[in-house]
């Protein structure tokens, strides 16, 4: 089986347009609502992020809390080791305490 | 004129009825659908929902049992489907979560018609790996430039977030990529980028690939100083990057 080149360019050039404008929203969108957020307001991030809250059912995905009325990108903590660190003294401060 | 109870499959005729509200959008896509085969629908069915798995085997069993036409399957299935998201994207329906799901159930189907571009002298523009640098889990960014390039024709190896110079050394060799793109979000891990072109030179194949940075902390001055081939501030912009540097390759080989 094969394909018409000119045929297949006219496809390729169809699913570009419908990229681009996906891209073009989303940055748009980027600006107050997190990317991570998906349509049930559930985190998709592998990281970690103030507005985050347990689900209500255990073993859902985290809830994202935010509101998207502002930049919600200072909330996040992407850096594993810094925040394995603070987990580490956290745990410390714990233990100090009790 | 065609009407939505002229569509046999149900999620398909439910996403109309419920998402595609402006009048001469809705009369384009019942007009498609309605000359579309109902395995067609299933097809675009499982890319509105993101189900990877189902566009793959029912894609494959469209060309291999059915022998439906390669282009039939990307205009009735894969296209049409990736129309509806697109739609319900713009008007906030679904998420960039979504679409990026969306994306990846219409790439299985493609990973079909791809052997098929091949056999017909159709080549994908060029070979990019694409990660987020090492320390760093921030993918969106990356991952909305992937879904860009592989749209274009760009043949993309995705090797995740926290992405260590020597995974992104072993995926150039791999795959004989020419451009590496590498992706960062946070002013700590940016000096990773730097970090993996340094280990690309101890590797001896910086000269062998292209470079391309993006990410909120960096900036063309970033981008050059790291010693970057380029930066790119979106994935629209993404893709006119890795078109304009595989021309590069091109015009360098030549010479």
């Amino acid at each position: 089986m094969t394909i018409d080149g000119s045929e297949l360019e006219k496809r390729l050039a169809r699913i570009r347009g419908i990229f681009v404008d996906i891209s073009q929203h989303a940055e748009k969108q980027m600006q107050l609502r997190c990317p991570y957020k998906n349509a049930q307001c559930q985190c998709t991030a592998k990281f970690g992020c103030r507005y985050q809250r347990k689900p209500t059912v255990g073993g859902d995905p985290l809830l994202c809390s935010h509101d998207d009325q502002f930049d919600f990108r200072s909330a996040w903590e992407s850096d594993p080791e810094s925040r394995e660190k603070m987990r580490h003294q956290l745990r410390d401060i714990r233990k100090n305490r009790y | 004129m065609a009407e939505l109870s002229d569509i046999k499959n149900e999620t398909v005729r439910q996403e109309i009825e419920e998402y595609i509200q402006r009048e001469d959008e809705r009369a384009e896509i019942v007009s498609l659908y309605s000359r579309t085969s109902p395995l067609m629908q299933e097809i675009a069915a499982g890319i509105i929902g993101g189900k990877n798995k189902l566009v793959d085997e029912l894609t494959r069993r469209a060309l291999n049992d059915e022998k439906i036409d390669a282009l039939v399957i990307m205009d009735d299935g894969l296209i049409a489907g990736m129309a509806i998201v697109g739609i319900k994207f713009r008007e906030n329906f679904i998420f960039v979560p979504e679409v990026l799901s969306c994306a990846r159930a219409m790439k299985a189907g493609m990973a079909h018609i791809d052997p098929i571009l091949s056999a017909s002298g159709v080549e994908p523009l060029g070979r990019v790996v694409m990660g987020t640098v090492k320390g760093d889990m921030h993918d969106i960014g990356k991952n909305l430039c992937i879904m860009m390039l592989r749209g274009a024709g760009f043949e993309v190896f995705d090797l995740g977030v926290d992405t260590s110079p020597d995974e992104f050394i072993d995926a150039v060799e791999e795959h004989d990529a020419k451009i590496v793109g590498m992706s960062a979000l946070l002013t700590t891990t940016m000096p990773n980028m730097a970090k993996t072109i340094e280990a690309f030179i101890d590797a001896d194949i910086r000269d062998d690939v292209k470079v391309m940075v993006g990410g909120a902390p960096v900036t063309p001055d970033f981008a050059l100083e790291m010693d970057a081939d380029s930066y790119g501030d979106n994935a629209v912009e993404c893709v006119e990057i890795a078109k304009k540097l595989m021309s590069e390759i091109k015009s360098e080989t030549r010479g």
